[in-house]
């Protein structure tokens, strides 16, 4: 007996809680063959299970090793959906520019956060690591983007995030971007001493602030157009 | 009681017992060494003199690995090959992080040529600790963990945490070659007269441990635990580093054979108190004076008062070296180490 929709999309979920990557993208292939939109496929099989990953890793059920094979399962999925959700007319979650700020050059937990994001349907330009500001500056002043991730992982790189904040108004671009930041020594008590929007511990949290960052952004687009 | 020498208090401390002041050492970055000697041509061992430390830390990273130069990034920052074969890209601060590991695929490891713990410039520096040092004051040396060895130098650390699940044996072969070499460095360093290891590396972050506790067993801890015991046949204590919440784990690094736990971070949550009363009657407690907050921006009175505190909750009845939590860095208000290390003189001596 053929699998329902509903089936199909389950399986899809659960192989990405699974981390297993041959069995997301053949679920996936599976799905585009039953005549799943690739946006269904994403918003209904890939995103919820990688939601349900950032659960247990929140839970302390999954860790570091279940969280990148999750990852690596789902960007494998989106290979296939990508070309088909642009000529579907899907659009993306959001544009999102991260990198680790100057000085500072620990890619891993950004490498994380990156692929959690990407994961949920956001397209995600990637400065690297040792950022300086003025880089990050001419990235947004460039780009089209809706938010803006610093991780810090050094208590004495922290102020380079300060720097960022400080060389966006100068710039006059500090109002184009959500800014988010993140990283072992930032808090949340840090973030809003430091003027940026959102805090987020761990690559989990960090796609729900931005979610939260950038409704909140559309809405005042919304508002200030009015 | 009996006025102990700086190597007298830590081994007394290390055995959880009660020396005459709590002892303090730390790694301390040259540029707040300079500030508080008045001298930028003073050496590190003229600093430990100068403030009289209990201890001094030899870091295997800097004084004792290889490093071929491949020149500068596009943002000029140093590129090295590090010994191990891993590309680091260095910061002002002169950590090093490797940006590319060594080995990329399973094949390569069939070829891989490990470095030879042998060579006779590895151990120049410690030798000249133990020249100047031997006897009085605690020459402790810093052996990177099994698990980052393996981890970020070698196979990279998303391609080992995935390997952890996905192809296990390929993260045994890569501890296999990080543990035989450190174990010869270890028994080296104990040669020469290394009175105490210091095994650096994270287990855990701020919210937990990096792996689970099964990964930890199965892929983490066995290494520490060789290293450990090779160093007690030896006569020499180990102390385990890590960063992070380790409350779930700190059991394991307490089966490893760890003589002491080193800092107790209070950054990610971890209360010396707390400490003290779970596991203070079975290792000696190292740490947790804030260097991400207090010795950074706070006063000096509030770094006597944080002193003060760590002695009060984990400094009765002996066990306790009181350090910062992390390093002496570069971001540290040198006043405050100044006025951190004469506080633990002053709070540390003669505890009940």
């Amino acid at each position: 007996m053929a699998l329902s929709s509903t089936d199909i999309l389950d399986k899809v979920r659960d192989a990405v809680i699974q981390g297993d990557t041959k069995e997301t993208v053949s679920g996936t292939n599976r799905a585009l063959v039953a005549g799943l939109s690739a946006n269904v496929i994403l918003d209904k099989g890939i995103i919820p299970g990688l939601q349900e990953v950032g659960d247990l890793y929140g839970r302390g059920e999954y860790f570091l090793p279940e969280l990148l094979i999750s990852g690596d399962a789902a960007l494998n999925a989106l290979k296939l959906l990508e070309p088909l959700l642009s000529t579907s007319g899907t659009t993306s979650q959001g544009k999102f520019l991260i990198g680790t700020v100057e000085g500072d050059v620990h890619n891993i937990g950004k490498d994380i956060v990156l692929t959690m994001l990407k994961g949920n349907g956001w397209k995600v330009t990637d400065l690297g690591v040792d950022v300086p500001p003025e880089e990050f500056c001419s990235a947004i002043e460039r780009g089209d983007f809706d938010i803006l991730g610093l991780s810090s992982l050094l208590t004495t790189t922290m102020a380079k995030s300060v720097a960022t904040i400080e060389g966006l108004k100068k710039a006059g671009l500090r109002g184009r971007v959500k800014i988010m930041v993140g990283g072992a020594p930032v808090t949340q008590e840090w973030a809003d001493k430091i003027g940026a929007d959102g805090y987020a511990k761990d690559a989990a949290m960090a796609c729900k602030v931005a979610a939260v960052l950038l409704d909140k952004s559309q809405k005042e687009g919304r508002n200030a157009g009015t | 009681m009996q006025e102990l020498n700086g190597l007298q208090r830590i081994v007394t401390a290390i055995k959880l017992r009660q020396p005459d002041v709590v002892p303090t050492f730390d790694w301390v970055d040259k540029k707040v060494r300079d500030a508080i000697m008045g001298d930028t041509n003073a050496s590190c061992e003229d600093f430990i003199d100068y403030l009289d430390l209990d201890g001094i830390v030899l870091a295997d990273r800097i004084s004792t690995w290889g490093y071929e130069p491949l020149g500068v990034n596009k943002r000029g920052r140093q590129l090295k090959r590090c010994q191990w074969g891993a590309i680091i890209q260095f910061t002002d601060e002169g950590t090093g992080i490797p940006m590319e590991p060594a080995i990329k695929s399973e094949k390569d490891l069939d070829s891989y040529v490990p470095p030879d713990p042998d060579l006779p410039w590895r151990y120049e520096r410690l030798k000249q600790l133990v020249k100047r040092f031997k006897g009085h004051r605690a020459i402790i040396t810093g052996c990177t963990d099994v698990f980052d060895v393996a981890k970020e130098n070698l196979l990279g650390d998303a391609q080992y945490y995935k390997a952890m699940v996905q192809n296990p044996g390929v993260v045994d072969r890569v501890n296999e070659i990080a543990l035989n070499y450190q174990l010869q460095y270890v028994k080296n360093c104990i040669d020469i007269g290394a009175d105490v290891i210091f095994v650096n590396g994270d287990w855990a972050m701020t919210e937990g441990p990096m792996v689970s506790r099964e990964f930890i067993q199965r892929f983490v801890a066995p290494s520490l635990q060789k290293i450990v015991e090779y160093a007690h046949s030896r006569g020499v204590p180990c102390i385990k580093h890590s960063d992070g919440n380790i409350w779930s784990i700190y059991d394991i690094i307490i089966d490893a054979g760890a003589d002491a736990i080193h800092p107790i971070d209070p950054m990610a949550g971890m209360d010396i108190g707390e400490a003290k009363a779970k596991f203070g009657d079975k290792v000696c407690l190292v740490g947790n004076v804030n260097c991400a907050t207090t010795l950074v921006s706070g006063t000096v009175d509030e770094v006597r008062q944080e002193v003060k505190e760590v002695i009060r909750k984990a400094g009765k009845g002996g066990g306790l070296i009181c350090t910062s939590s992390n390093s002496i860095h570069s971001g540290v208000k040198p006043e405050n180490y100044v006025a951190m290390v004469k506080a633990i003189r002053e709070y540390g001596a003669h505890l009940a």
